[in-house]
């Protein structure tokens, strides 16, 4: 079995890795570089990837190939295009892998917001698969792969390039220091409602922390944008951080999993939140966040 | 002008959720069936369009509506046209049924291009499944631009182009220009779901809904459903529990709030 990882040392790299080695096989490395691709579209990058994979285009690979991606915003977009091209199995966001002495591959994966997770099969020779950033178990230092092959430029390039990239820009304004605050208090969707999220200002306020948000919370305009904490937010590292009606998505804990301590007040008590939490209180948040509010004020003033 | 919208139908997040008893997939006997949440947001942002189309005085687009998925679908399908698209196809055959991003994305693609839509929008992720990976294969399979994740979109009719903002990680977004045909996934918090009006049920009940199969979409057996899937699921399980927090059940608020902070004051962090 071919190894092929595409991921070249930004995020991701290590998780995509630590599933190759869960892997075995005859790795390879594959470095995706912009100076030699040119500015990155998906059409053009899986168009590279397939030109080193399978050279002949239409012809299935000879040996058996699992090509490793990481979940990024870029890998994932064009992995199953990518996946298309080569006659693949497409497995996205994996957390883990096993191989058995057959050579019969299995991957885990979150289903259903995380509430339940599945065993996939692919039933092709060839598999593309994204890991999880932040989810493959012990991510920690994995050695290089066998050999690096740098991936070349498709030769008719300008036919992949089906997009232009006009500029970047931030996507909120800033204003809200959560990425250096101590104490984070952060309102998620089970807080019920734009009103129902002082339960959560109030909480931060006498603990001295931060408001942060999940996404839905910003989505349904609760609060705004810029205090959003998640990988598509805020990546944030207090001391503190206080989740209340979060129920733990992959995404929002990839902005928050670095805190010191951290407590979750969920009335579900499979909600993945508890399982990166290291104080949790099943409870209607309704009830306990008043109390604790209570609380921390009369301890201030008494 | 077409635009179409891929809806699909996925138990409400809210649902309590059982584990058949096959192991291999939920008990979905007894749930609340919802339109995926970022869906919503794609034809919410179709219905923005058109009706900017509108307001410039041009023709207003005729929006679409496809959904895979069994009979129950036609809920999911009804309330989209209850919200104001126009015209509904359903992907109801059996052969259809059970399958993957690639399998489900070759049978959209097909009943996309029947359409000739010049514009498809998707969610960029379903609540269900979340691969975010079948807008890609219908953009593949259609051979035109794609684009993830998307925030903000301005349609150039005279250009036939799009002005679309993408998000990125960390709080950038990136601004992009594509051609149509394309293929643009919606990602959640681009805009606000409308809700459906009285009228518009009524009036959806006599739109134009479209039941298409297999044959008629003119896909090989094997490219669809769950022969044509490349992934089969064969458990589903809890997540593990987590490295084992100190948790804190059954007391009263106030004892719980004790509890805490009296564990955070060991914790130094109060
Ligand atoms: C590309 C991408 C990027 C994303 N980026 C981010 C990101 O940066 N940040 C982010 O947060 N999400 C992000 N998401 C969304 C993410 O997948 C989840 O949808 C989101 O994190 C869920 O937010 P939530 O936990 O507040 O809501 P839900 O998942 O709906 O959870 C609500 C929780 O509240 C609990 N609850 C309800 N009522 C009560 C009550 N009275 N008392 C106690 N508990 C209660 C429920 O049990 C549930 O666990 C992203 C998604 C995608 C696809
Ligand atoms: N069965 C389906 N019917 C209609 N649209 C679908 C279906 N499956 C996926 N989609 C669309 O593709 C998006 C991404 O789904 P997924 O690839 O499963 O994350 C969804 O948000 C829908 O817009």
């Amino acid at each position: 079995m071919w190894l092929v990882e595409a991921a070249g040392g930004g995020p991701g790299t290590q998780e995509v890795r630590t599933c190759g080695q869960a892997l075995g096989g005859n790795c390879r490395g594959a470095l995706l570089e912009e100076e030699r691709l040119g500015p990155y579209a998906p059409g053009l990058y899986a168009e590279a990837l397939r030109a080193l994979i399978a050279p002949e285009d239409g012809e299935a690979p000879a040996v058996p190939i699992v090509v490793l991606l990481p979940h990024t915003y870029q890998s994932a977009e064009y992995a199953p295009r990518l996946a298309v091209r080569l006659g693949a199995a497409y497995i996205a966001s994996v957390s883990g892998a096993t191989i058995d002495d057959g050579g019969s591959l299995r991957f885990r994966r979150s289903i259903l917001q995380a509430k339940l997770q599945a065993e996939v099969r692919p039933k092709t020779r060839t598999v593309v698969a994204t890991v999880q950033i932040g989810a493959f178990g012990g991510a920690e230092s994995a050695g290089p792969p066998d050999h690096v092959v740098e991936v070349g430029r498709p030769a008719d390039i300008d036919e992949h390039r089906e997009r232009e990239t006009l500029g970047r820009e931030a996507a909120g304004a800033g204003g809200v220091d959560l990425a250096s605050a101590e104490r984070i208090v952060t309102a998620g969707r089970g807080v019920g409602g734009p009103d129902e999220v002082s339960v959560a200002a109030d909480l931060a306020a006498a603990l001295d922390a931060e408001l942060g948000a999940s996404r839905p919370v910003v989505d349904n305009g609760w609060l705004p944008r810029e205090h959003q904490v998640g990988s598509s937010g805020h990546i944030v590292t207090p001391n503190l951080y206080v989740a209340l009606g979060v129920s733990g998505s992959i995404q929002h804990l990839m902005g928050m999993s670095g805190s010191r301590i951290i407590v979750a007040i969920n009335k579900d008590p499979e909600a993945p939140i508890f399982s990166v939490a290291h104080y949790g209180i099943v409870a209607d948040l309704h009830e306990v966040a008043p109390a604790l509010t209570r609380l921390l004020e009369a301890r201030r003033s008494g | 002008m077409r635009i179409g919208v891929c809806v699909k139908q996925v138990p409400d997040t809210d649902s309590q959720l059982r584990i058949a008893d096959s192991g291999r997939w939920i008990d979905d006997s007894d749930l609340n069936w919802v339109i995926s949440s970022c869906d919503l947001c794609a034809l919410e942002e179709a219905l923005l369009l058109a009706e900017a189309e509108v307001s410039r005085g041009e023709e207003r687009p005729e929006l679409v509506v496809f959904s895979l998925g069994p009979a129950r679908v036609e809920e999911a399908l009804r309330k989209a046209l209850a919200l104001g698209a126009d015209r509904a196809v359903h992907l109801a055959d059996e052969a259809l049924q059970g399958g993957d991003a690639l399998a489900d994305g070759r049978a959209l693609a097909s009943a996309v291009a029947g359409e000739r839509c010049d514009l498809v929008l998707t969610g960029a992720q379903s609540d269900d499944l979340g691969q975010a990976a079948t807008p890609a294969v219908i953009a593949e399979i259609l051979g035109c631009p794609y684009a993830w994740l998307v925030m903000a979109v301005e349609l150039n009719r005279r250009r036939r182009s799009l002005r679309v903002v993408r998000e990125l990680e960390g709080g950038m977004n990136e601004v992009l220009r594509l051609e149509l045909p394309a293929v643009l996934a919606i990602q959640a918090g681009i805009n606000r779901p409308r809700f459906a009006s009285l009228r518009g049920t009524l009036q959806a009940r006599k739109k134009p809904l479209r039941v298409e199969d297999r044959a008629g979409l003119g896909v090989d057996a094997g490219l669809v459903g769950a022969a044509g899937a490349g992934i089969e699921t064969e458990s589903v399980t809890l997540p593990p529990a987590g490295a084992g927090g100190v948790v804190i059940e059954g007391a009263s608020a106030e004892a719980a709030a004790e509890e805490l902070v009296a564990h955070l004051q060991r914790e130094a962090v109060l």
